[in-house]
């Protein structure tokens, strides 16, 4: 009988000081993760919307979306954060859209588990630098082998095609989901 | 090994203690890999006449360092060098001829030192090895340099409508099918060696009647090839492309001829053999149809040759006069 | 009672003689997974080696109070704790590592070279013994991790700890920074130390035959033989 209590009573002991311990750690870390992850979103939304001075989250439209607001106080359009299927796993990305969505002013991909050397390189020159005022109508395009010729065209990386298309895909997925909310009228 | 053609040898006098087999068939392992080289050298004419001279030096390329990699090793392991016995140029050469036109030749040359070096002689040498080296250099490559390895270029006399991409590549994204002539003769774009059916179909037939290669293997695979992917054409014409088009594009020849029937490799029975080569179909049907890569023959062949020691140990036949067990 | 080898050695037979990853193949996960650069396998190694250090200090100190019935779980929940903590500060103050690292860093929980070494030394040791313990073959593991990662990035990405060593004209070998490279190199590592390891002991058999040889005791040759 002694031994089961000794058995408890160190287990009982070692948990609680455990979780005593853990409690103050994450007392401590967790503003400070809260605090990195809202600058990192930050960073974001102002590197696709370069013009952009402040932000303002528009919620309930079960999606994340940012209204961004430029020096003059004025609308300077959208950054939208969406996800997709990639080759290997989910794409997300983080896209900056002109008040009327026509077209877009930049896109970063935020999170990927392409392959390395080929698929990631979606995340870098020169593939992100072609979506710079990429045009949004009817839909974005792509092209393989050659050089787009379209301003709603862009080409794809060589031996990563299907990374090249998913952005393209979930692109096109999000724009439209936001237009169809435009239409409604669920961005006033 | 297969059935080997037997010449007919002298009784001798003298006793010789030596284990089984004792009939010695005429062929010994040098003279097989000089044959099976010489029964390349149509798709080797093929190759240069389609891509240009310089695939001539990606061939030398690799057969130079294939056989030096070889030397090598065996130098430091200190054991009796064997790098005239044709089995590490035969492995050069079938690695260069799997590879893409104009393919850079340090990369070629890294191929083949892996091909040898990993493929083979880590696991002790010829008749040791589980994975064809040839295809294990490939495999590497491709891993290592899947843009380079999958750049093609036209071939010599491509009419306007022939376009660089392989026929598979040209089906799986953009629904093109090649004309069947193009594909037999070789006018189409792909690696060095599979392009040409003709050049192929020439030395495997060789092969097959000097009795180095055993039917069976690329017999069943095209058999497997024909059923397997003539039932998802059946199902649905539009997605899934004709079964005569599917082994006459991409390396599915070379591979069924040279690669499947390396007789470390593949298996030593004949029930075996079916097994190997419906197996090989059945995977490259799959990887083809609905993979994300265009071609599979290098990896069906590398994951079949995984199973043939299995493959071995099911089919062993039953001893000339012993009664069947029962199972328990 | 067992002769006591030196504090000396119980620091160095993690570095080389018991060596984690290189000897006793021990918590090969996180070793394959994140060696994709040099920097990579310095953090996960450091990571892991302030668990183990934390570890076995706790452990050996309370060694005498922790029922043998219950060791392995009071042993996880104490090495859980330390992990916790390492992820959560990571988080809050190395974000970038933290993302580079991803889900490796919450499974050093169940490394089995950590657990290893409480049960196998912290847990009979004196709590300086095993802290040695825990520094040597945390620095085992870490160089290990270096040296693989470094081999990985220096050839699959042509750069060391994110400075280019390699020439432009390098063509960089993707296999290296995917997961067959990791293990084509852990293997090759391996085999060469391995290759190394007999020849030395191949030597020193040698060596010691020729010192019988000298003072003329053949008969203990033999002996050496049969042994």
């Amino acid at each position: 009988m002694n031994k089961v209590i000794q058995m408890l009573l160190v287990l009982t002991s070692i948990g609680i000081i455990s979780g005593g311990l853990l409690a103050v750690i994450s007392e401590w870390a967790d503003p400070l993760i809260a605090a990195n992850q809202k600058a990192a979103t930050e960073a974001a939304i102002f590197r696709v919307q370069p013009e952009g001075k402040s932000y303002k989250q528009i919620e309930n439209v079960g999606f994340e979306l940012y209204k961004v607001i430029n020096e003059k106080n004025e609308d300077a359009g959208f950054a939208l954060v969406y996800d997709g299927n990639g080759f290997s796993g989910k794409i997300r990305l983080i896209a900056g859209l002109s008040e009327d969505l026509s077209n877009i002013s930049a896109i970063e991909i935020l999170d990927q588990i392409e392959t390395p050397g080929l698929g990631t390189k979606i995340t870098e020159e020169p593939f992100t630098s072609q979506f710079l005022k990429l045009e949004t109508n009817p839909k974005i395009e792509w092209i393989k082998g050659a050089e787009p010729t379209k301003p709603n065209e862009i080409q794809t990386i060589t031996g990563a095609t299907i990374s090249s298309k998913a952005v393209v895909a979930i692109l096109n997925d999000g724009i439209s989901r936001l237009k169809k909310l435009r239409d409604s009228g669920g961005l006033k | 090994m297969g059935t080997l053609t037997q010449t007919e040898t002298k009784q001798k006098v003298y006793f010789d203690l030596t284990t089984s087999p004792h009939l010695h068939s005429g062929w010994s392992t040098s003279k097989v890999m000089w044959f099976v080289n010489l029964a390349l050298v149509p798709s080797i004419a093929a190759a240069l006449v389609f891509f240009g001279i310089y695939q001539i030096l990606i061939i030398l390329t690799a057969v130079i360092f294939a056989v030096g990699t070889e030397a090598l090793i065996q130098y430091i392991r200190k054991k009796e060098i064997t790098w005239f016995d044709g089995s590490a140029a035969l492995t050069g050469l079938l690695l260069a001829l799997t590879l893409p036109p104009n393919f850079s030749l340090s990369a070629t040359a890294i191929g083949s030192v892996v091909a040898i070096g990993l493929g083979k002689q880590i696991f002790g040498g010829i008749g040791y090895n589980i994975f064809n080296p040839a295809l294990v250099g490939r495999a590497f490559l491709q891993a290592a340099f899947p843009v380079q390895i999958t750049t093609w270029t036209k071939p010599n006399f491509a009419v306007d409508s022939v376009s660089s991409a392989t026929p598979l590549a040209a089906f799986k994204f953009d629904k093109l099918i090649t004309d069947t002539p193009a594909l037999a003769l070789g006018n189409v774009g792909g690696s060095l060696g599979e392009t040409s059916a003709l050049a192929v179909l020439i030395g495997g037939i060789f092969l097959i009647a000097v009795g180095i290669v055993n039917w069976r293997i690329p017999f069943s695979m095209i058999i497997g090839m024909f059923v397997f992917s003539g039932v998802f054409w059946l199902i649905n014409p539009q997605q899934y492309p004709t079964p005569v088009f599917q082994i006459f594009a991409g390396s599915f020849l070379f591979g069924a001829m040279f690669m499947a029937t390396d007789w470390v490799t593949s298996p030593i029975t004949n029930k075996g053999m079916w097994i190997f080569g419906l197996g090989i179909s059945l995977v490259l049907v799959v990887i083809r149809l609905f993979g994300g890569l265009p071609e599979g023959v290098m990896y069906s062949i590398l994951i079949m040759n995984a199973f043939v020691p299995m493959i071995n140990r099911f089919t062993k036949p039953r001893t000339f006069g012993a009664v069947k067990e029962d199972k328990k | 009672m067992k002769k006591q080898v030196s504090l000396k050695r119980e620091f160095l037979k993690g570095v080389w003689d018991n060596n984690p990853v290189l000897k006793q193949l021990l918590g090969l996960c996180p070793v394959l997974a994140v060696t994709v650069s040099a920097i990579n396998g310095l953090a996960m190694g450091l990571a892991a080696t302030f668990v183990l250090f934390m570890a076995s200090l706790l452990i050996s100190t309370i060694r005498k109070t922790i029922p043998p019935q219950v060791r392995i779980a009071s042993f996880i929940v104490i090495i859980a704790t330390f992990v916790t903590i390492v992820d959560l500060v990571m988080k809050a103050k190395f974000p970038d590592l933290s993302k580079a690292l991803g889900p490796f860093i919450p499974l050093i929980v169940v490394n089995c070279m950590i657990l290893g070494r409480q049960e196998a030394f912290a847990s009979k040791n004196s709590p300086g013994r095993a802290i040695l313990d825990a520094l040597g073959m945390g620095a085992g593991f870490t160089i290990a991790l270096i040296i693989l990662g470094g081999i990985r990035e220096i050839i699959g990405s042509r750069t060391f700890f994110g400075f280019q060593v390699m020439p432009n004209q390098f063509e960089p070998w993707l296999i290296m920074i995917l997961p067959a490279g990791a293990f084509l190199t852990l293997g090759l590592i391996l085999g060469a130390v391995n290759i190394y390891t007999d020849r030395k002991k191949r030597l020193e058999h040698e060596s010691i035959i020729a010192h019988y040889k000298r003072v003329g005791r053949e008969e203990l040759i033999e002996e050496l033989e049969v042994k």
